[in-house]
């Protein structure tokens, strides 16, 4: 316990540094300025502006981008109650009841309370990474190259699970981000593997080309062709706090909202979307009269946005402590530390200390500073809002054209990006989900790599996966999740969640 | 697939166009994976050589398109709806320009100098406007331009990133 703190107060001495304190508000104000925009989640928004981080030292680039993707997050719940229109998709629940509430006269009431939410699991769940930090990493650092290999497959198994949409086509898309992974020079042989004799492709796909070209350039074509039809509310946005009563209902949702959201966004393969789901669904089930629901409660803005506050963060642990990514807006996280020389993994707290504490504590600055941006600045949201597309998507373009020209100074990557921009179009026009695929694309290097490790110490045996107890252990809940959701009873469960 | 909207096969015929192609889009990327690689060697499990992975995944994701692709025809799913090849035109034709003119390029005998940011970044705004259906020449222009100086600002001079800006003409 007082390591922990220990452990606080040395991140808080890093964060709480003139620049860092700057560079999280920027992070913060720029994620939520582009997560506002309709149609640009903090996937898009992350890779967008992964450049403007690379002339800083790691720790405030890393800050920075934490600042971004939490912004942009919250930007998200700003739009799903305005708009009507869920950032992305963590905030589909938000436009339930928000919207409606925004309707009613009371989106003031709807912002405020979900910046309140937002705000208190995300104080929660600060503590609960600082916690488990240490303890997890110990435990990480036990793990020998088949364990890692058991937990990233049991990763990419609740990643198949819980995206949305078929399961057949969410498998398809990792194993396709698996396949891509291998392109590139060999790293034990220095063959070149699929790489048409292209020289730029020797180094393997770049990550950066790849996300934003997928998250950025498809996403722009996939929204040019349904115009949005934007419902921005015209009424008065009404005053900001919600008033006693309002906090009376609110209360409990938001402790059992954190509680669920920080559990669920622990687990591998993008728990963070689930909390907001089942915050709602356990919110709508104990109510005394759940037909309140999706008519303006503010239970169902309260619990859901403090359950998706606290699984984005909690989302982190698998990152620093493991160096695993659990979804695909980690995903980035670990290619933008990559970019910046830090390689993710139980080693980050040993040798970055700085790093790791200073990122948990930026974490609780920037919701509190997320909290001072949103709710004076909400008239400018609004605003914002009101830019029309034909204008926001060119300025998207260039930011990543420049954006992608300055990862390596090479030209070519722009039109390698348009590439994959196109890759991605056909992907979405087939009802392929991306984000799966990017999760693969990340986690397929470093699995190909303990693979190779685990079955050179067990000398060929792939038995070393099951004779090993941690190992078949996650490999025991990896085919019981995929059995469950294979199951007609539960997937048809799964298909209700997904489409409420 | 939605396994929820399974229905007795009536009779063989594709009842996803979305999902019958997607499935064989998988089968045609496995193939030239599989095409690419055939001359990496797998090696043994002992000692996995390059070929390994790569081949066998492709091999997975051929089997999962095959599955995907039978499974259309025995359950009902969406349809291909139109592609907009506007979008793709204009978009990614924005992107690509810029990719080639931002620091000249040489094909055979096509040679564009280096242009630079103030030229490149224009073009890729008002390329890609004319995405839009409701597009409006003029306001383009001038945002093109706005848009241009302000990240020449951000990008050159707040974040010191090594663009260049217009070299044929200022040097830099």
């Amino acid at each position: 316990m007082s390591e922990m703190f220990a452990h606080l107060g040395l991140g808080f001495g890093v964060a709480l540094t003139l620049q860092n304190i700057a560079l999280c508000f920027v992070g913060c104000l720029v994620g939520t300025l582009v997560g506002v925009l309709p149609g640009v989640g903090p996937i898009a928004t992350i890779a967008m502006l992964l450049p403007i981080t690379f002339g800083l030292d790691p720790v405030g680039a890393l800050i920075m981008l934490a600042g971004i993707y939490y912004g942009a997050q919250y930007g998200g719940s700003t739009t799903a109650i305005l708009v009507n229109i869920p950032g992305e998709a963590t905030s589909v629940v938000t436009t339930l009841d928000g919207h409606q509430m925004a309707r009613q006269g009371r989106a003031g009431v709807a912002l405020g309370t979900a910046a309140l939410a937002s705000f208190f699991a995300g104080c929660v769940a600060t503590v609960v990474i600082a916690a488990l930090g240490a303890p997890l990493t110990k435990l990480a650092l036990l793990f020998g190259p088949a364990e890692y290999f058991s937990l990233m497959v049991m990763g990419l198994c609740f990643a198949v699970v819980l995206a949305r949409g078929s399961i057949l086509k969410a498998f398809c898309m990792i194993m396709l981000g698996l396949l891509l992974s291998t392109v590139g020079t060999d790293l034990e042989t220095g063959q070149e593997r699929m790489t048409f004799g292209f020289p730029p492709l020797s180094d393997g796909i770049d990550f950066a080309v790849l996300a934003m070209g997928v998250f950025g350039f498809a996403e722009v074509l996939r929204n040019l062709e349904n115009p949005e039809a934007r419902d921005v509310v015209r009424a008065k946005i009404g005053r900001l706090l919600p008033g006693w009563s309002d906090i009376k209902q609110a209360a409990l949702p938001v402790v059992r909202g954190t509680g669920i959201g920080a559990i669920l966004g622990i687990l591998p393969g993008n728990g963070a979307v689930l909390g907001p789901f089942a915050s709602y669904t356990v919110e709508k089930k104990i109510a005394k009269d759940p037909s309140r629901f999706g008519k303006g409660a503010i239970e169902g803005v309260a619990g859901p946005e403090a359950a998706n506050n606290a699984g984005a963060q909690t989302a982190f642990i698998p990152l620093l402590t493991l160096g695993i990514p659990p979804n695909a807006v980690m995903a980035l996280m670990v290619g933008a530390m990559t970019i910046h020389g830090i390689i993710p993994g139980p080693q980050v707290m040993t040798k970055n200390p700085d790093l790791f504490w200073g990122m948990i504590a930026s974490m609780w600055i920037g919701n509190l500073m997320l909290l001072v941006i949103n709710l004076p600045l909400v008239g400018l949201w609004v605003k914002l809002l009101q830019v029309p597309y034909r204008l926001m998507f060119p300025a998207i373009l260039i930011f990543c054209s420049i954006g992608i020209y300055s990862v390596n100074n090479q030209p070519v990557d722009v039109a390698f990006t348009a590439l994959f921009g196109l890759f991605g179009y056909i992907l979405i026009k087939l009802g392929f989900e991306p984000a799966p695929m990017l999760l693969g694309f990340v986690l397929g290097k470093l699995m190909e790599e303990k693979l190779r490790q685990a079955l050179i110490i067990s000398r060929g045996s792939f038995m070393t996966f099951i004779e090993r107890p941690i190992s078949a252990g996650l490999l025991l809940v990896a085919v019981a999740i995929l059995v469950i959701a294979l199951l007609p009873s539960m997937s048809k469960k799964r298909e209700e969640v997904f489409t409420e | 697939m939605s396994l929820n909207k399974i229905e007795a096969a009536q009779g063989w015929r594709i009842r996803s166009t979305q999902d019958f192609a997607g499935g064989l889009f998988m089968i045609a990327l496995a193939g030239l994976a599989l095409f690419l690689a055939r001359d990496l060697p797998l090696g043994t499990l002992r000692q996995i050589g390059p070929g390994m992975l790569p081949k066998s995944i492709a091999v997975i994701c051929a089997a999962l398109g095959a599955l995907l692709a039978f499974n259309s025809l025995r359950y009902k799913g969406e349809k291909l709806s139109g592609w907009s090849w506007r979008g793709v035109l204009f978009v990614l034709g924005a992107a690509v320009i810029f990719g080639l003119t931002i620091r000249g390029f040489e094909i055979g005998p096509l040679k564009v100098p280096q242009l630079g940011m103030l030229v490149s970044g224009p073009l890729v705004v008002f390329i890609a406007g004319l995405a839009a259906d409701d597009v409006r020449i003029k306001e383009l222009a001038i945002f093109a331009v706005a848009m241009t100086a302000a990240c020449a600002l951000l990008f050159k001079y707040a974040l010191s990133l090594p663009i260049p800006l217009a070299p044929w003409l200022l040097g830099i």
